[in-house]
């Protein structure tokens, strides 16, 4: 019965080497989808390369439809699982904040990992960028520590909030990343005749 | 250093869509073991509180932020998440040998600027990027994709913002891309 | 290429459709009455007032002390640290807290046996284990506890064993018991709850 660590099932001494083994998956699946490559990331934005929404809202689909049928057929324990903390208005202005680094940057955490694997500067530099960001988040944070602290809702899910089940959402969220993928398509091919490359 | 002259043999990716639903499969296959989604950004964060507590412990201790993760038996860095953005740059690692994307040191950018404005812009975005997420409580695999799987309110808002502000603002920066 | 992406998102729509009719069977769970039957007739679940005694003198942590009569019978009187959740209570949503927790041992007591074995049988059905009912009651526990009765002079040595402990149980609980009924008006009694959602640390 899942979670499978937090039930027990598995001992903490395994944490570690899973850990290991399921970055090690998830970091060939960025690279090999294209994600280590920052002009093939922010193509998303302006419509040559769509990658990053064909792979991030799949995902995403597949993992939220998959997961309500696991607990379903009762392998997971869905109350048991960690749900992201909602901080309203600071998770706003970080997401503001981190779109902005998104497109100056070109990358993610996860995606720069991969990209300084297979020799980028531009990635590596990125993430000194990250180590330094967070650096002066700290020794700033007294500052803006209310802040920080403020807009708590608890670790709410969608349904917590709304009352609609979650089955709902993924339909809805399926329903619409389906849509993007075709529409995408026809988007990709109007800009890809204007420019020579797009893939990188 | 040199630029990533695309050649006629374009690099070979799978299939995006395939990609997306291993991930998925990866999501739930890690929430099922662990309980918990992926996630990247806290690797980084570990990493800074272990080199402030190298460098000057006493500033570590008394720092409000980083005294949550002093301390203790184990150094910062010896969490769940270190180890898998370790595992993460294996991989990417793996799969460069595989496809042949494992090359010289390279910087990959617009033609149109050169290499030093790349280089300040990635800094930059990465300065920009790592406050946000601390805000944000993760970053595009933590909260975004691994948030918004578990149907997490604060994942579905991560993800909408951020995204939709590198819509609204991609048009700024244009030049440092194509 | 196109057919087969046509094919992809109708599989994708038929299985995100068919999340909405799941039905949540988690509500309904129940174990099987062949179980429970089973479980029924186990001696096992039964503690003796002895057993209970002692572990509230020992201050054992794991003990939860259910009292499932009524709240105005509880203000009257109620053993140490005792929750009250009324017979009629124990399958309400807002109860299911205080099963279910680790390691705890749940024991439940009413005025005779009868209360406190329907809430056991309720609540094994729904799957909790580690559950415990108080031989006897509060009636026994008078008879043992609270007045205990000397054993024949010819009754055998653990008899006597017995008597002593039920003795320091009695000073212990009707000397600690005048002041406890007038201090439970004040102090509240420290419940334990599951907690409901996060038994799982992240973050990124």
């Amino acid at each position: 019965m899942g979670p499978l660590i937090p039930n027990g099932v598995i001992t903490g001494d395994w944490d570690f080497v899973i850990a290991l083994i399921i970055g090690i998956i998830f970091g060939f699946l960025l690279e090999s989808s294209g994600f280590s490559s920052s002009r093939n990331i922010v193509g998303v934005f302006y419509g040559y390369n769509f990658v990053v929404l064909r792979v991030f809202f799949t995902a995403v689909i597949v993992a939220m439809v998959g997961l309500l049928y696991f607990d379903y057929f009762g392998w997971l324990d869905l109350d048991k699982i960690f749900i992201l903390p909602t901080y309203l208005t600071p998770m706003i202005v970080g997401s503001v904040i981190m779109g902005f680094g998104f497109v100056l940057g070109g990358f993610c955490p996860g995606t720069s990992y991969t990209a300084i694997a297979i020799g980028k500067l531009d990635a590596l530099v990125f993430t000194v960028g990250l180590f330094i960001g967070i650096f002066i988040f700290s020794e700033t944070f007294p500052l803006f520590q209310d802040f920080y602290y403020s807009g708590y809702l608890g670790n709410v899910t969608l349904t917590d909030v709304t009352g609609i089940p979650a089955a709902w959402f993924a339909f809805a969220f399926t329903i619409i990343a389906l849509a993007s993928f075709w529409i995408t398509m026809v988007i990709e091919k109007r800009v890809r005749k204007n420019i020579t490359e797009y893939k990188f | 250093m040199e630029i990533n002259n695309r050649d006629n043999n374009r690099p070979h990716y799978i299939n995006p869509y395939l990609g997306g639903v291993l991930l998925g499969l990866l999501v739930i296959i890690t929430v099922y073991i662990t309980g918990r989604g992926l996630g990247a950004s806290g690797a980084v964060k570990s990493a800074v509180v272990t080199t402030a507590e190298a460098i000057t412990p006493a500033h570590a201790e008394s720092n409000p932020y980083m005294s949550k993760f002093t301390g203790g038996d184990h150094s910062p860095m010896y969490n769940w998440l270190v180890f898998e953005s370790l595992g993460i740059f294996f991989g990417g690692l793996l799969s460069g040998i595989l496809f042949g994307r494992l090359k010289k040191i390279r910087i990959e950018k617009s033609p149109k600027i050169t290499n030093k404005t790349r280089l300040i812009a990635a800094l930059t975005g990465g300065i920009l990027f790592g406050i946000g997420s601390q805000f944000g409580r993760g970053c595009s695999s933590g909260a975004a994709l691994s948030g918004s799987s578990t149907f997490s309110l604060g994942g579905v808002i991560v993800m909408l913002v951020l995204f939709g502000t590198g819509y609204a603002i991609a048009w700024m920066f244009k030049k440092l891309w194509i | 290429m196109n057919k087969n992406y046509i094919f992809l998102t109708i599989l994708m729509i038929l299985l995100a459709a068919g999340t909405l009719f799941l039905d949540n069977r988690k509500d309904n769970y129940q174990i099987k009455p062949e179980v429970l039957l089973y479980e029924i007739i186990q001696p096992t679940r039964y503690v003796t007032t002895d057993q209970v005694a002692k572990m509230i003198i020992d201050k054992d942590p794991t003990l939860e002390l259910i009292d499932v009569r009524s709240p105005e019978e509880f203000d009257k009187f109620s053993l140490t640290n005792a929750i009250n959740v009324p017979l009629d209570s124990i399958i309400t949503a807002g109860s299911q807290d205080y099963f279910g927790l680790p390691g705890v041992k749940v024991v439940f007591y009413s005025n005779g046996d009868i209360c406190a074995d329907q809430a056991w049988v309720l609540t094994r059905r729904m799957g909790y284990k580690d559950t415990y009912v108080m031989k006897g009651g509060l009636n026994r526990w008078i008879e043992t506890i609270i007045q205990p009765k000397e054993p024949p002079q010819e009754a055998p040595y653990t008899d006597f064993e017995l008597y002593q402990f039920r003795k320091g149980a009695q000073i212990y609980f009707t000397g600690a018991e005048i002041e406890s009924t007038q201090v439970k008006k004040k102090s509240s009694v420290k419940v334990r709850r599951r907690k409901k959602t996060v038994t799982a640390s992240g973050g990124c």
